[in-house]
């Protein structure tokens, strides 16, 4: 086994066994360091496909600032005892529906990809650039402008608040 | 908790306790602030914890013994608290003191109001977050508590005025020594206080327009010295009722308009200039001769009778009541800074709660002198 | 001289050599050098910590007109290793109602974030650790992670003080990332690559500060504020938090939360050197003490700050970030597209 298999294994372990005991932990605070923990298994799983910029994105996005806001949140609801704050509950015949729906894309979409052998890539980022900022210049100015809208909102609101206090 | 519904948004008012054991209290008191979020509501304020009751027991000594309680109201400022008590002593039994006496008084209680102010700078950049003026302030303060221990043998509780004068005659040598060090604080201690504080964008934008005190409430209140100057009343007990021997020079009474908390910051260090040119005048003109009169009398007349002084920090003044004894029938004091707290409500309320500690700063308050 | 230049490159090809010669595969020797390379890097953050802390305390003591430590060792100088031991020897109090596994590995993970950055600053010539073609994202990265602790910490310890300092400090370091990365867009966009060897290079004839002195300028106040120092200092400065997330620590977790502060003192001066004051870049001297002697200046220039300026209140703060430093950032950027467009 080479050393790329042994940490393959050693990141998926991680992945996973984070993943599950962010579902089945009870303390809801203990759940979100979980989801954390997770994004930075999967950006090293990124980082063992030489795709280095997708994984600091992923640190940066996922475990920087949506964990944050995340845990920003369930945070200021503390209470005195946080050990059944992340409860089960009767769904489970659902779930398991919406579990094995997604189960079946994610299947037919790996089934339908056609694997070929990594050829090392010197930068990714160069290659990243042209894709967004020429192939798909619409998308991605669409999507800013949308983020901008809802910055804008966002900042409404919060000026609304301030003139009623 | 009370909840407040304003327009529709539901906010919990709560209630924050600072003190009394806080390092921005400034000793040991307590106020507590009802906020609404980050604004300040209602103040609070609980003096007492440092009462010793020093009236009562002025009651049980002597007029002579009484020196050393007075020590211990303003610790910062013993000197004036001294010459606030004798001098209304000496107006009880209507004496006459030696001018050599009187010049002495003036110079050291103007170093003791350069000592406070520096204390004040001191702490209110400690207050603010800037360390390094407490150990300036400190550093310039510690020159004259040298000269005060040669003078006095103590640094903090001197007792060296005396009815009918001062307990002992300044050399030759140290009003050089105070002369050197009234240029030192004109020439380097001022420009450098100005240039690692009162420049600084950070210290205007956390001062100016903060806790303001309009002169109509100041005069309410009772407010006095420096805190009153700073709200735009050009009122000074040295001018306006010119005791002792004020009435021989000539200086300035620094104002404000604003009566915000860099007003009362400016103002205080103004009047560490004006304090060094009073003492640089005194020094010229300070005459030869006795310091203490030959014969104080033990046993007052019948009567009472109020004096004030100018201290630091505001109108200081003592009410004796004589029933012919050797001991005061009644000992009050008018404490200056008791009077500032009460004001503090005024100033506090609307502001933000990091601001409260910086308008607690500038009116410069000392326990010893709130609780006696 | 020329020995000099090259020592530590130098040391590491013999290294590399020796371990062939005696027969070592192709994997252990990246592993051993992996391993050198990392206690290097360890032993950089652990001097570099003793020495700052004792520099800050000594220079502090200069501009507050005392003597700061003199007594143990030679002009006070083992005063940090003597306050360390005794760090270590203290009883590591774990409070009764903490929430015990976050509380506990917080000030760990603290730490990460800066012996992770460690990896991708240029010492000095060829002394780059791991030099990866997206060195300078990968800093922001390593960074943002340095939040996350924080919160743990402040929310593991149950205690008021620790979750509002915890709060204050999350509420700094998101306002002030983003200033921080913009002003290092700029000099991102004259460089045409995030490498940091290709950033250092294009620094060789004329440095950075002088083509992007609004960028220097955001990028030291955002600095300063993202590592919590003075002015800056509201998380656990502030009397009224007592130490803010620190409150319920003792011993070496303190300590650990403590030294991470200067770890992350000498980052943030390093990439300034790297990015704005030409890296190891400078005549005569060996590149590795020209990069020591820039950083060492930038540290002091922090530290003058520190000892100096009055702190900041909260809401002052967070608007010098969003309506003064974001906008400055965003107006350089767009200042230096226009330029590099018209060049």
């Amino acid at each position: 086994m080479g050393l790329e298999a042994i940490s393959f294994l050693v990141l998926a372990i991680i992945t996973l066994s984070s993943a599950l005991a962010l579902v089945l932990s009870r303390n809801i605070v203990h759940s979100a360091l979980f989801l954390i923990l997770s994004f930075v298994g999967v950006a090293g799983l990124y980082l063992l496909m030489q795709a280095n910029f997708l994984a600091a994105v992923q640190i940066l996005v996922y475990g920087g600032a949506i964990a944050i806001i995340l845990v920003f949140g369930v945070m200021l609801t503390q209470r005195e005892d946080m050990s059944s704050t992340n409860l089960f509950n009767k769904q489970k015949g659902l779930a398991l529906l919406v579990a094995s729906v997604l189960l079946m894309v994610i299947s037919r979409v790996i089934w339908l990809t056609k694997w070929g052998s990594i050829t090392t890539i010197k930068t990714t980022v160069h290659n990243i650039a042209t894709v967004m900022l020429q192939q798909y210049v619409l998308p991605f100015e669409i999507v800013a402008i949308l983020l901008l809208v809802a910055m804008i909102g966002a900042i409404v609101l919060a000026k609304k608040v301030e003139k009623a206090s | 908790m009370k909840e407040v519904v304003d327009q529709g948004i539901k906010t919990q008012e709560i209630e924050v306790n600072f003190g009394p054991h806080h390092p921005s209290t400034h000793g040991v008191f307590r106020m507590v602030l009802t906020l609404d979020g980050e604004n300040v509501r209602k103040v609070n304020p609980h003096v007492g914890y440092l009462h010793r009751g020093i009236e009562k027991l002025a009651e049980k000594r002597t007029y002579a013994q009484c020196v050393p309680f007075t020590d211990r109201l303003d610790y910062i400022c013993s000197m004036t608290n001294n010459l606030a008590y004798v001098q209304t002593v000496e107006q009880l039994l209507d004496l006459e003191v030696p001018t050599r006496a009187e010049y002495i008084r003036v110079i050291v209680s103007e170093l003791q109001r350069i000592i406070n102010h520096c204390v004040f700078w001191a702490t209110f950049g400690n207050d603010l977050g800037s360390q390094t003026a407490l150990m300036y302030g400190f550093r310039d303060r510690e020159m004259i508590l040298d000269v005060f221990e040669e003078l006095t043998g103590s640094r903090m509780t001197y007792s060296y005025m005396r009815i009918g004068g001062v307990a002992k005659d300044i050399s030759d040598e140290q009003l050089k020594e105070i002369e050197r060090i009234v240029d030192y604080m004109l020439d380097e201690a001022l420009p450098e206080y100005h240039n690692l504080i009162t420049g600084n964008e950070i210290f205007q934008a956390r001062t100016k327009d903060i806790g303001i005190l309009k002169p109509e409430t100041a005069i309410d209140y009772g407010v006095t010295g420096p805190n009153l100057r700073a709200s735009g009343v050009e009122y000074d007990v040295r001018k306006d009722q010119s005791y002792g021997i004020y009435d021989k020079f000539d200086f300035d009474v620094p104002t404000r308009d604003k009566g915000d908390t860099y007003s009362r910051y400016i103002v205080r260090l103004e009047e560490i200039e004006q304090s060094c040119l009073i003492i640089k005048q005194a020094l010229n003109m300070i005459p030869e001769g006795k310091v203490q009169v030959k014969r104080v009398p033990k046993r007052p007349p019948d009567g009472s009778t109020y004096s004030s002084i100018e201290s630091p920090k505001g109108e200081l003044g003592f009410y004796l009541v004589s029933d012919g004894s050797k001991r005061p029938y009644r000992f009050r004091v008018r404490p200056p800074t008791f009077i500032h707290l009460m004001a503090l409500e005024e100033m506090m309320i609307g502001e933000k709660v990091a601001d409260a500690i910086v308008i607690l700063g500038s009116i410069d308050i000392v326990l010893g002198e709130v609780d006696r | 001289m020329g020995a000099l230049q090259n020592l530590f490159v130098n040391l590491a090809l013999f290294f590399r050599e020796s371990m062939v010669n005696i027969g070592f595969s192709q994997l252990g020797i990246e592993a051993t050098m992996d391993l050198v390379a990392g206690i290097g890097v360890l032993a950089v953050i652990a001097i570099s910590a003793l020495v700052l802390i004792y520099v800050e305390r000594k220079v502090a003591g200069f501009i507050q007109v005392r003597l700061g430590p003199n007594r143990v060792g030679p002009k006070g100088t083992c005063q940090t290793v003597a306050d360390a031991l005794k760090l270590v020897g203290k009883e590591d109090i774990i409070p009764d109602r903490v929430d015990k596994v976050p509380f506990m590995i917080a000030p760990i993970l603290f730490f990460a974030p800066a012996v992770l950055a460690f990896a991708i600053i240029p010492f000095g010539e060829n002394m780059i650790p791991i030099d990866m073609n997206i060195g300078i994202f990968y800093f922001i990265a390593v960074c943002s992670l340095s939040t996350i602790p924080i919160i743990m910490a402040g929310w593991s310890s149950n205690n008021k003080y620790s979750l509002l300092g915890a709060m204050r400090s999350l509420a700094q370091s998101l306002s002030y990332e983003i200033p921080l990365v913009f002003s290092i867009l700029g000099v991102v966009m004259i460089t045409g690559s995030l490498q940091m060897s290709d950033i250092v290079a294009a620094q060789s004839d004329m440095w950075f500060i002088v083509t992007q002195p609004i960028a220097f300028l955001i990028y030291l106040i955002a600095g300063a504020a993202e590592t919590n120092r003075p002015p800056f200092d509201l998380p656990e400065g502030e009397s009224e938090l007592v130490a803010g997330y620190m409150t319920e620590y003792s011993g070496m977790r303190w300590a650990l939360f403590f030294l991470a502060e200067y770890a992350h003192l000498f980052i943030v001066s390093a990439m300034a050197t790297t990015l704005f004051l030409g890296g190891w870049h400078g005549p005569i001297l060996p590149s590795y003490i020209w990069f020591l002697l820039k950083t060492g200046f930038m540290i002091f220039i922090l530290i003058w700050v520190r000892w100096t300026f009055p702190r900041i209140r909260i809401d002052q703060l967070l608007s010098l970030g969003w309506k003064f430093l974001l906008p400055l950032s965003l107006l350089n950027i767009l200042i230096t597209g226009v330029v590099l467009y018209i060049i």
